[in-house]
């Protein structure tokens, strides 16, 4: 688990060094609101709040409610182009 | 969750707080650019490998797990395995700051705050960093103004749009032969841009009259937005454009392309009390750079290039325009021959039924250079005489809505008459083959390259058309306009039917109202 955990650490690491990282959120980011995704959990938590009422709501209620959710809804075709994206990026700097 | 934000925060806005927390928003969460971060690097400068290196959590290590930093000292905790909570009940350090999304948590009221002096920081520093790494604006969603919320209070009746509302359809009645400016306002009113300026309530008047045809479009998107489902009835409207065009007025049927021109020609006169204001409060009303909506949406740049054929000097003009006036094959001016080198039908994927014209036919015989004969010498600067010529138009600057008029209605000393030929037209158009930088990647010896087809900034969607049917003589204007995207609706009068895509494109077109795809913040 240890070293699964430390290789995982030094690619972050590299990523952010690279600016690669921030490429790649802009990336998901315009990916999830063009497929809709964003609107989707956006209306979800308006779901929520309405439920749960304004003035008692906090963002924990909502990150529990939504995280599943949002998870499960991303498309398949975005995993994969971002996955496709990382590892031509980890190919190019292979002095890991 | 209070919008207000929570007075925990009091205990930690002393002394050099605001700039204390700048620094933790520039260095581990608004972390700058790639190039920074690569030139500290090379330059030695252990500091940012290590600022990499450090934002982990304190207790575990973690690099993900929501990590916050604290206001207080420098500690780092994960949020999802609470290491961030026990730093805070340790140290009683009640703040801590959200390294993703740049948060701020209270801790004593379990929850994200919203100081304002806090999120104004946390704006800034987000702007300066965007900037840095060459983004500029980003889109962020829209806060109400304090003026807005009041208005907001106090009108509690809300409308919602499903994608199949038909809210801002409304039929018009024709008060005798005013189809043509009947069809004008359902494609005015369909105008994204146009109808948000409106409806957001952006105009200020400054005429001292009632004449203010401004208002009276105001008042019209208001109309149609209203909900209501009976034709409206644009008595005032008729009255305003024949008190302000002159020469439109009478019972007599009109020319639907003049009254557009004439219409947006007041608009942008009466528009004066909206101009932008510089820097010092001092309007910028300069009549040849008026920024009033009109102008934004429509006006382009048209760029003429004359050239001398002896010296081959380029004297080169650039004229604004709200609409591009297209010859039709079939009228007196002669069509074919096209001159090579230009390919625009491959980009606009236009069907050419056994040879029939399309829109980009028409485009390209718009902007080919054409030879000035003998009898129109100009006087060359380079020459100092007078030479042949070739001309050639261009798009400079492309207008948010780009309007084609289709040139039918002959009017030569010879004939009136009416050209019916069939013009085909896209639902997308790629506008970069006319565009003056494509001429001169062309001049270059660049020739069409793959990556102009990429180039966003040229591609267009049609939403509204006008068509005529009938003769010179006696003839009737109806519209197509487009709702969410892929409906399209008949606009005949005081009636609206649903109309399918085939509807739209197998009609003969007289004005083509084209919206651009991608809009950039300036």
């Amino acid at each position: 688990m240890s070293k699964d955990y430390q290789l995982r650490a030094a690619i972050n690491q590299k990523l952010i060094e690279m600016g690669e990282r921030e490429r790649l959120k802009e990336l998901l980011r315009a990916k999830l609101v063009e497929c809709g995704w964003k609107d989707q959990l956006k209306a979800h938590c308006k779901d929520v709040i309405r439920e749960k009422g304004l003035d008692h709501v906090t963002v924990e209620d909502l990150v529990t409610d939504v995280t599943p959710k949002g998870r499960a809804l991303v498309p398949d075709s975005v995993k994969k182009e971002l996955l496709q994206r990382i590892r031509a990026f980890l190919v190019q700097h292979a002095a890991l | 969750m209070s919008p207000a934000g929570c007075s925990h925060v009091n205990g930690y806005k002393v002394d050099n707080w605001k700039q204390n927390l700048r620094v933790i928003y520039q260095c581990f969460v608004w972390s700058g650019t790639a190039e920074t971060r690569r030139r500290k690097v090379l330059q030695g400068d252990a500091g940012w490998t290590e600022l990499a290196k450090s934002c982990i959590c304190h207790m575990c290590g973690a690099h993900l797990n929501r990590l916050h930093s604290c206001l207080y000292c420098v500690f780092f905790g994960c949020f999802t395995k609470k290491h961030i909570h026990e730093h805070a009940k340790n140290k009683r350090h009640n703040l801590a700051v959200d390294l993703l999304y740049g948060g701020i948590y209270c801790f004593v009221c379990q929850d994200y705050i919203y100081d304002k002096d806090m999120e104004q920081i946390a704006k800034e520093e987000q702007r300066k960093a965007w900037k840095l790494q060459g983004i500029g604006e980003k889109y962020t969603t829209w806060e109400p103004t304090k003026r807005e919320l009041e208005l907001l209070r106090h009108n509690p009746k809300r409308r919602k749009i499903t994608t199949n509302c038909t809210i801002g359809l409304r039929g018009l009645i024709n008060l005798g032969n005013t189809c043509f400016m009947n069809c004008i306002v359902q494609a005015l009113t369909h105008t994204p841009l146009l109808r948000d300026f409106f409806l957001s309530d952006r105009h200020k008047c400054e005429m001292q009259s009632n004449s203010c045809l401004v208002c009276e479009m105001s008042q019209l998107f208001q109309e149609f937005y209203s909900g209501h489902r009976s034709p409206h009835i644009p008595f005032r409207l008729l009255h305003l454009v024949w008190t302000h065009a002159r020469h439109l007025a009478g019972y007599e049927q009109q020319d639907a392309h003049e009254f557009l021109i004439a219409a947006l020609d007041v608009l942008h006169r009466h528009c004066k009390g909206d101009t932008i204001r510089d820097d010092n409060g001092k309007k910028t009303n300069n009549p040849n750079h008026c920024n009033c909506i009109i102008d934004q949406i429509f006006t382009g740049g048209l760029q003429s290039d004359v050239t001398c054929q002896v010296c081959h000097g380029v004297s080169t003009t650039i004229d604004p325009f709200w609409d591009i006036s297209l010859d039709l094959p079939g009228s007196s001016t002669p069509f074919w021959p096209l001159s090579p080198g230009g390919d625009g039908s491959t980009v606009n994927g236009e069907s050419h039924l056994s040879g029939s014209t399309t829109l980009t036919d028409c485009l390209r015989r718009f902007t080919r250079p054409e030879h000035l004969g003998s009898s129109a010498k100009i006087k060359c600067g380079g020459c100092h005489s007078y030479q042949e010529s070739t001309k050639q138009l261009t798009m400079k600057k492309l207008p948010i809505v780009a309007c084609f008029h289709l040139k039918r209605f002959e009017h030569s000393a010879k004939l009136r008459r009416k050209i019916t030929t069939y013009v085909s037209f896209p639902l997308e158009l790629d506008m970069t083959p006319f565009m003056a930088s494509s001429k001169e990647s062309r001049m270059n010896g660049q020739y069409q390259q793959s990556v102009e087809v990429l180039n966003n900034d040229n591609k267009y969607s049609l939403f509204a058309v006008v068509n005529h049917q009938g003769t010179l003589e006696s003839g009737h204007y109806t519209s197509f306009i487009r709702q969410h995207k892929d409906q399209w609706f008949k606009c005949d009068d005081a009636i609206i039917t649903k109309a399918s895509i085939k509807d739209v494109l197998d009609s003969e077109g007289y004005l083509l109202f084209y919206h651009k795809q991608f809009l950039e913040y300036e």
